[in-house]
């Protein structure tokens, strides 16, 4: 099981931040809880992007920004044939890139 | 605070670089010190405002060596690196170094010479600007956040992807007239959009943004010579008044934005150099705006104030925009024709609204003839901006 990609909680306030700051944007607190992203959420907006950074070999990637049903907004690559803004999406962790020959995991969607 | 003037400015020709970064560096501040007249006078300070020598050139610390090639000794010397905002964060320091009396002749010379590495490797230098592990390491780049901002956008006030064709039509028949620009191409609706050739002629970049709404990579300089207005007549026959600076801030996630079509940075830089000039948008005649994406160039022009939120795009239609409407946006051609070596944008967008207010755009000059241009110079996606009030005379 990959490692989770976390959101923080302010252990003062409880409101939930990502990514995460050094002082909480609502009550400047400064302890936090980690908090797994996961499950649903809602598009919205994507791109498909032509023009990729040096290390893929792929044709293009799909990028969206997901709004969670936890609470939080994220970017994350859609693994969606044709997206649309407002769809039902569910998030997993998976192989989003990879430097200098390791590879980093983060948020993938599929649609629902 | 003491009254600032513009007294002198020069620029290189933009594109790919004929001479070495520090070469370009040297032209553009020897024209605007031959520009400010200055004689004698000793140059008190340099800010040089660059983003990416260390990596793209194997150079480092280039405010000092820019005083040592221009023999400017001893002058104080800094580099200022604010990413695609350092020209406009180099230019306030210069003004806060002259404004306090700290100094009284200060040279603002930015410079960027990004095509000596290739385009690939540019796009990827850039996108640094991106947050590491929140957005980076999800492959998204500059133009990539600008389509995630521009869906948005389109979908929710009606902009189509005609619109920022138009942007980037007006932009190039600008360039077209200025004799620096990089890009000097006349293109048609038909050509880009339209017609049959248009997706060859016009790919996508990220959707849905094409080839023609993005920026090209380019190579340039630009300088300014600050001195305090009261000397400012004596260096100048047409001296440029800095009216009014300002700046603003913002996550550096675009997603964590709470409506992420806002540009709270824009507004927030805007309504402070308005503050400060004592003007408003209404006084404005020119506008030099940071169109490193067609969809910027609309976006801003509603932050800024010049028109209601959402309803920039229709001004745009009307012509208002064009370099004979009611408030002219990048008749230099914008980074959009005039180019975007990124870390000297700033200092090249106010060397043009200079040229504007003092009559000296020549071809592009803007027939109105302004008394007080207006520009944006945008950070990263937005996380950091800064915008600038220049007034006609002292
Ligand atoms: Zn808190």
């Amino acid at each position: 099981m990959a490692r989770n990609i976390e959101a923080a909680k302010c252990v003062q306030c409880g409101k939930l931040h990502y990514p995460t700051h050094f002082y909480c944007p609502s009550c400047k607190g400064t302890k936090f809880q980690g908090v797994a992203i996961e499950g649903e959420g809602t598009l919205v907006t994507w791109t498909r992007s032509h023009v990729l950074p040096l290390d893929y070999s792929t044709m293009y990637i799909t990028l969206g920004i997901v709004q969670m049903d936890m609470g939080v907004k994220v970017m994350g690559q859609l693994d969606v044939g044709t997206p649309q803004t407002g769809m039902r999406l569910r998030s997993r962790i998976g192989k989003v890139r990879e430097i200098q020959g390791s590879d980093i995991k983060g948020l993938v969607f599929t649609a629902i | 605070m003491r009254d600032v003037a513009i007294v002198g400015v020069g620029s290189t020709q933009f594109g790919r670089a004929q001479w070495s970064l520090l070469k370009m560096m040297c032209e553009a501040s020897h024209e605007a010190i031959q520009d400010a007249s200055l004689g004698d006078r000793k140059i008190d300070a340099v800010f040089v405002a660059n983003m990416g020598s260390a990596r793209n050139n194997r150079m480092a610390g280039l405010a000092s060596a820019l005083v040592d090639r221009m023999n400017l000794y001893p002058a104080a010397a800094e580099t200022i690196e604010n990413g695609p905002a350092s020209g406009a964060s180099a230019f306030k320091m210069g003004f806060l170094g002259v404004a306090s009396g700290f100094y009284d002749v200060v040279l603002v010379c930015g410079g960027e010479r990004m095509r000596e590495v290739n385009n690939l490797e540019a796009t990827e230098f850039v996108s640094f600007l991106s947050h590491r592990y929140a957005e980076y390491v999800y492959g998204v780049t500059l133009p990539g956040l600008a389509a995630l901002f521009a869906r948005m956008y389109m979908e929710r006030y009606g902009v189509t992807n005609e619109h920022l064709a138009m942007v980037a039509i007006k932009n190039h028949a600008n360039g077209l007239l200025n004799r620096k620009a990089h890009i000097r191409d006349s293109i048609t609706m038909e050509g880009i959009l339209t017609g049959p050739d248009a997706i060859n002629n016009n790919p996508w970049v990220s959707e849905p943004l094409r080839f023609y709404d993005c920026c090209p990579v380019s190579d340039g300089s630009s300088a300014l010579i600050l001195a305090p207005a009261n000397l400012a007549k004596e260096l100048c026959r047409k001296p440029v008044r800095v009216a009014g600076i300002g700046q603003g801030t913002d996550t550096h996630a675009v997603h964590e934005r709470p409506d992420p079509t806002e540009l709270t940075a824009v507004r927030i830089a805007s309504q402070k150099a308005f503050h400060m000039a004592g003007l408003t948008p209404q006084d404005i005649g020119v506008a030099e705006l940071h169109d490193a994406f067609t969809i910027l160039e609309i976006a801003e022009s509603e932050e800024a104030g010049f028109f209601p939120k959402g309803e920039g795009h229709k001004a745009l239609e009307r012509g208002e925009t064009q370099i004979n409407g009611r408030l002219p946006i990048n008749p230099s051609g914008g980074l959009k024709a005039r180019g975007h070596p990124v870390g000297n944008t700033g200092v090249s967008q106010l060397v043009e609204l200079s040229l504007q207010l003092r009559g000296d755009a020549g071809k592009y000059q803007v027939p109105s003839r302004p008394k007080h241009g207006f520009t944006v110079n945008f950070g990263g996606f937005g996380n950091n901006v800064i915008a600038t009030v220049l007034s006609e005379g002292v």
